[in-house]
């Protein structure tokens, strides 16, 4: 394994996550291929940090981001890949809601935003089906549609808390182990 | 809303869900339902803003912290959801490869499962909000339908939504 400079995983890390559109899987490939052409993680450290990046709670591609780093250049690695991905679009996304803000007086911006909100919540029902789709296969397929419906009316119909579903199903999974 | 407080509520939520957007109906109870500092428009907005750059999904807590309590309230948004990437580290450590134990897996996977529900939930009342009439109910059928069908990028939904939104306006 090469070991680069601070300013080498930054650039890199900044670079990534900052232009490629769509959120984590996108953007891990493109980091996959980029490690690996530098040689700075092996493929099994790639396994170790994508797999620890899904169980670890938030935004996956930041506990993904965090490993890696971690792996490459220890702590101040991590730190500076979480921050070099999160800080530009952050600003950026101030920015979009300022701009946001600042046209719902006017007809024309209250038309593209009443527009772009509504895709907003098309690509909300639509990530839900993904999630829930992720996890479905031939072979296991009662436990995520019991979990995914019984979350639903939980919070739906019984106006259960967020939390106290997330609980529910936390003690399901502990209990009801696939095979 | 005092900015530690805020935190703490983002915290909360962007700890409890292990994907972008799962945290939402956390979002949506503490914020909109409980303490009533965030509208659904403005919970849906900060959704569209998060989607309209580059970054992660769970960049809208960002906005929501703007919404809440401006700059200084998106800096708390941002420590939120940059706040739990680390505990990967210590796991990194003591874990490793016993993350992949049966069990442990079983959990997350039926969490991450149940995030699907709870969101579909929570998209509920956004809907609600979000829907005026037939263009509306199109633009949401067919964003809904380009995410989970198709591998288009979220960012040409809204932008191709956006353009529908200004041609509605021009015609």
């Amino acid at each position: 394994m090469t070991r680069p400079t601070l300013r080498d995983v930054a650039w890199l890390f900044l670079r990534v996550g900052n232009t490629t559109f769509g959120g984590g899987n996108p953007t891990i490939a493109v980091l996959q291929r980029e490690f690996y052409q530098r040689n700075w993680l092996t493929p099994e450290q790639f396994g170790i940090a994508f797999g620890l990046g899904r169980v670890t709670p938030g935004t996956n591609l930041l506990a993904f981001c965090a490993a890696a780093g971690y792996y490459i250049l220890g702590l101040m690695g991590a730190v500076a890949a979480v921050l070099v991905v999160t800080i530009p679009s952050s600003i950026l996304v101030i920015w979009l809601t300022r701009v946001c803000e600042a046209g719902a007086m006017h007809p024309l911006a209250q038309s593209i935003i009443a527009a772009t909100i509504a895709a907003a919540v098309g690509t909300m029902i639509g990530a839900s089906v993904l999630l829930v789709a992720s996890e479905f296969s031939k072979s296991n397929w009662l436990k995520p549609l019991v979990v995914s419906i019984g979350a639903f009316l939980l919070a739906y119909v019984f106006a259960l808390s967020p939390l106290a579903v997330i609980g529910v199903a936390a003690a399901v999974g502990f209990f009801w182990v696939e095979a | 809303m005092n900015i530690f407080l805020l935190y703490l509520l983002l915290l909360k939520a962007t700890l409890t869900s292990f994907s972008g957007l799962a945290s939402l109906p956390v979002v949506r109870h503490d914020f909109v339902e409980r303490y009533r500092v965030l509208t659904d428009r403005q919970l849906t907005t900060a959704v569209a803003a998060g989607r309209l750059g580059p970054g992660p999904m769970g960049l809208y807590v960002v906005s929501v912290g703007y919404f809440v309590a401006g700059v200084p309230g998106a800096c708390a948004g941002w420590l939120a959801m940059i706040t739990p990437a680390f505990l990967v580290i210590p796991m990194l450590r003591f874990i490793g490869k016993r993350a992949e134990h049966r069990r442990a897996k079983s959990v997350t996977r039926a969490v991450l499962v149940a995030g699907g529900g709870l969101l579909l939930s929570a998209s509920v009342p956004l809907a609600q909000d979000a829907i005026h009439g037939p263009l509306s109910i199109g633009i949401v059928a067919l964003s809904f339908a380009l995410i989970a069908f198709t591998r288009v990028d979220t960012f040409w939904v809204m932008l191709g939504a956006a353009i529908i939104g200004l041609l509605a306006f021009q015609f």
